[in-house]
């Protein structure tokens, strides 16, 4: 069988979670093979920050993430024609996603307006009006020439209530049949519908549906992660897994938290992105399961350990946490080491729950991941819940507390995962 | 520490052999050091530089300007059986410890009797010889260099040039003193600015002490670091050159620190220098250079650079330089590179340091080589005007170009309207 008659995506669950909807798949686009549950590291402009494309496949990264909005201001839509593509263009040989571009629009751009026909903005260079139309971000992507591309959709802050909600939703409706018209290119690219509808349980249903009946293969949930309470968050994600098809990959955009990841594999996300790991490896800190590690902090300066001595990453093997923290955001060589850890945490985090998942041991590996996440912190009430409602149970917080206080603790904890989640979106940017 | 001069000519090189460490595989001369910062071969992590670079080992240069903070943490460290290379991340790799970074402009000033100033990331430092030993106790470098007063160049005036040579002379004994606390390789400094008299006199201050009891010579005082090395006079510099190489002992090696240009470094290899480091290369990556000069005969005219900066190469996917076998050359292009450049991103200088290590470290496979042919000169001549009419000019100009938004095109904008 010639490659053009295979589609540009296929998608087959591998292994399911007997328990939760937690799901091990296996997506095959026109560069790669790619293995899911994925996180999707982000490299905006063309370039992971700081790793080469060989280091990036020694990681074994299957697929990374690009930004329309950028790569169309650098280096333009025409040197990428002329380059064959952003593969070509930056010699990465595996898979691709690419944005919309919409979101950059309305969150960088404070003068961008949206109207039926696209986002109307200014230029930031000569201040000239400009439209962004669903065909405009087609023909962008598709001179690009990502595996993956999104719709335009109609973005709304995700704190918005009433009709504007609505609207956006069923603007993004209508706009994903504009986009499915435009593409020029289906043979090699696969465009994505994204699930709008704010955190309104029927919208959220309805936009699903209506999406579903688009020829498309696979769907993306977006308008999450910027800044709501995490308690509307992971009932949206719920809430559209419960009505995505099972036969098709699902990516939840923006979200890159290891526990945020958890949850919202067990959840029954697919597909991953977050700017986080690179960004926080920038200003020298170091991923670990419980948490982070700031380097710059005076008590590393003397320890002789890696960051993480079960990390298999070349920084780990090589490097002490003393050494790292005399360079970290002084050498420009320690964003490129701690990108590397962090890009492999992320990863070796996704490879143990699709190992997890295809043993059928899932609700164990998240038992024991939250264990060493929150230590003795109290795990987050957002976290039990929706847990609970893929029928996960965590064992009880060792060290019981009063209950006020404790009470008082967990909305601690739950207004600065917010807080994070805010920065966790505006960092996509 | 262990020299052994291989082949001689006269005025066009020396072969030599350099064993550092028993163990270690002896390093061949004409050298070229690795120059870092913090430890660290600038931009590239040591997995990137030993799979994409050399997996030789390597004579690292460190300087106690970029590394004096971790003197503590090394004072814990290093034991028995491993060392400053361990900590640094290259296991293997034999060390060498100076005290200016060449990278960099050293500031002027801040010369006292007593101390050396030690111009750091945070500040200035005052180092006396005895602190100056205490660090090198700590930090345990295969060789380090004598403590000297080295702010001179050919513009200083003579009093100037007098004090850096009297004050080392005073640091110096002090470290003849007290060198055997520590294991290392000293290195005797030797000052004097552009002044044949003073040189004289540096030299001198070395050769009265027992031949034991320094392995070699470094050479600084000719330029301030940075790219300063690279404009300087070569018709002023090699005369001193000259002058001091005949007064020195023949079977101790000769370093040279410094971003000097290609054809200088070719010229001061003529002169029985043996010992340079990489910080031209890195001048030139940081500078937004891909070094294209070539040393290999052939017919066609080269030119020393190819200038990412450029907009004209904005759409050329063609390699950095044509026929080069270095990962940047064989999978990237001068129009990503230029992007790379464009959007201030960290690949771009990562690339060009691959590439300009690579250029540079087969350069001195290829001076080696000429040496054993005894075809120094051909290559100095080819080097001085590549197949050209005139000598090129390799001076390094910084990059002050500002990325300016108008350049971006309007690329989204146009293809959304």
């Amino acid at each position: 069988m010639s490659t053009r008659t295979i589609p540009p995506l296929t998608y087959k669950v591998v292994a399911e979670c007997s328990v939760s909807k937690a799901r091990a798949g296996l997506m095959t686009l026109r560069h790669s093979e790619v293995n899911t549950p994925v996180f999707m590291p982000v490299g905006t402009q063309g370039t992971l920050k700081g790793i080469l494309p060989d280091q990036l496949i020694e990681l074994n990264c299957q697929i990374l993430l690009g930004n329309t909005y950028h790569l169309g201001l650098r280096p333009g839509i025409e040197t990428l024609r002329l380059a064959g593509g952003l593969h070509k263009f930056m010699g990465w040989p595996r898979a691709i996603l690419t944005d919309s571009g919409g979101f950059q629009m309305v969150s960088l751009l404070q003068l961008a307006e949206i109207n039926e026909k696209g986002v109307n903005f200014r230029s930031p260079f000569d201040n000239s009006e400009c439209m962004l139309t669903p065909e405009h971000s087609i023909q962008i992507q598709n001179a690009i020439g990502a595996d993956i591309m999104m719709q335009l959709d109609d973005v709304v802050k995700t704190t918005t209530i009433g009709p504007r909600v609505e609207e956006a939703m069923e603007r993004t409706i209508r706009w994903v049949d504009r986009c499915i018209e435009a593409h020029a290119r289906d043979d090699d690219q696969s465009l994505f519908p994204i699930v709008q509808g704010g955190l309104d349980v029927p919208l959220r249903q309805r936009c699903v549906s209506a999406l579903m009946e688009r020829q498309v293969r696979g769907f993306a949930v977006g308008g999450l992660s910027g800044g709501e309470s995490k308690h509307d968050f992971w009932r949206m994600v719920d809430v559209c897994t419960d009505h995505l098809p099972r036969d098709k990959p699902r990516y939840l955009m923006g979200v890159g938290f290891a526990a945020d990841l958890v949850v919202c594999v067990a959840l029954g996300i697919d597909m991953f992105d977050c700017v986080f790991p690179t960004r926080t490896a920038r200003f020298g800190c170091a991923l670990v399961d419980k948490g982070q590690l700031n380097l710059k902090q005076p008590k590393y300066k003397l320890d002789l350990e890696p960051i993480d001595k079960e990390c298999e990453c070349s920084t780990c093997k090589r490097y002490t946490r003393s050494y790292l923290h005399h360079i970290a955001t002084n050498e420009s060589v320690s964003c490129s080491l701690l990108s590397i850890h962090n890009v492999a945490y992320q990863l070796r985090l996704m490879r143990g729950m699709r190992e997890a998942i295809e043993r059928d041991e899932f609700p164990q590996f998240v038992s024991d991941f939250m264990g060493r996440h929150f230590g003795k912190d109290p795990i987050p009430t957002w976290i039990r819940q929706a847990l609970k409602a893929v029928n996960i149970e965590l064992p009880a917080d060792e060290e019981k507390q009063d209950q006020q206080t404790k009470q008082e603790q967990e909305q601690a904890v739950e207004v600065s995962q917010t807080a994070t989640s805010h920065t966790q979106h505006e960092t996509y940017i | 520490m262990k020299f052994v001069i291989e082949s001689l000519t006269k005025n066009s090189g020396r072969l030599g052999r350099l064993h550092i460490k028993d163990g270690a595989p002896g390093q061949r001369t004409p050298l070229l050091m690795q120059t870092t910062k913090g430890g660290s071969i600038p931009y590239l992590s040591a997995d990137v530089f030993e799979s994409h670079v050399t997996e030789t080992p390597q004579l690292l240069e460190l300087t106690l300007s970029t590394i004096d903070h971790m003197s503590e943490a090394l004072a814990q460290f290093n034991s028995a059986d491993r060392g400053l290379s361990d900590y640094i991340g290259f296991p293997g790799h034999l060390n060498v410890l100076l005290l200016r970074d060449p990278c960099e402009t050293t500031p002027a000033g801040g010369n006292d009797r007593d101390i050396q100033p030690l111009f750091t990331r945070r500040g200035k430092e005052s180092l006396s010889p005895k602190r100056y030993m205490e660090m090198v106790a700590s930090l345990r470098p295969d060789i380090y260099q004598g403590l000297c007063d080295a702010d001179t160049n050919a513009e200083s005036a003579k009093k100037r040039v007098q004090k850096s040579v009297d004050r080392t002379e005073k640091f110096m004994h002090y470290i003849y003193e007290h060198k055997s606390k520590v294991d290392s390789t000293l290195l005797a400094p030797i000052v004097g600015g552009y002044n044949t008299f003073a040189r004289t006199q540096s030299i001198k201050h070395a050769l009265e002490q027992p031949s034991g009891s320094y392995g070699g010579y470094v050479f600084e005082g000719f330029h301030t670091n940075g790219l300063s090395a690279t404009i300087l006079d070569a018709s002023k510099l090699l005369p001193i050159v000259e002058h001091c190489v005949g007064q020195l002992e023949e079977e101790k090696p000769r370093m040279v620190p410094g971003a000097y240009t290609p054809l200088t470094t070719l010229e001061l290899i003529g002169l029985g220098m043996d010992l340079f480091d990489t910080s031209y290369a890195y001048c030139a990556a940081v500078n937004f250079k891909a070094l294209t000069f070539t040393f290999v005969q052939d017919e066609v005219v080269h030119v020393p650079f190819l200038d990412i900066t450029d907009d004209a190469i904005k759409e050329d996917f063609s390699p950095l330089l044509k026929n080069c076998v270095c990962l940047s050359c064989q999978k990237h292009t001068r129009a990503y590179v230029h992007h790379l450049y464009k959007t201030n991103e960290l690949l771009g200088p990562i690339l060009l340091m691959v590439h300009n290590l690579h250029h540079y470290m087969a350069f001195f496979e290829a001076i080696r080589e000429s040496i054993a042919r005894d075809g120094l000169p051909q290559l100095t001549e080819l080097v001085r005007r590549q197949n050209g009419d005139s000598q090129v000019d390799y001076s390094i100009a910084p990059n002050r170009k500002v990325i300016s938004k108008a350049t971006m095109g309007k690329g989204f904008a146009a293809a959304a309207v």
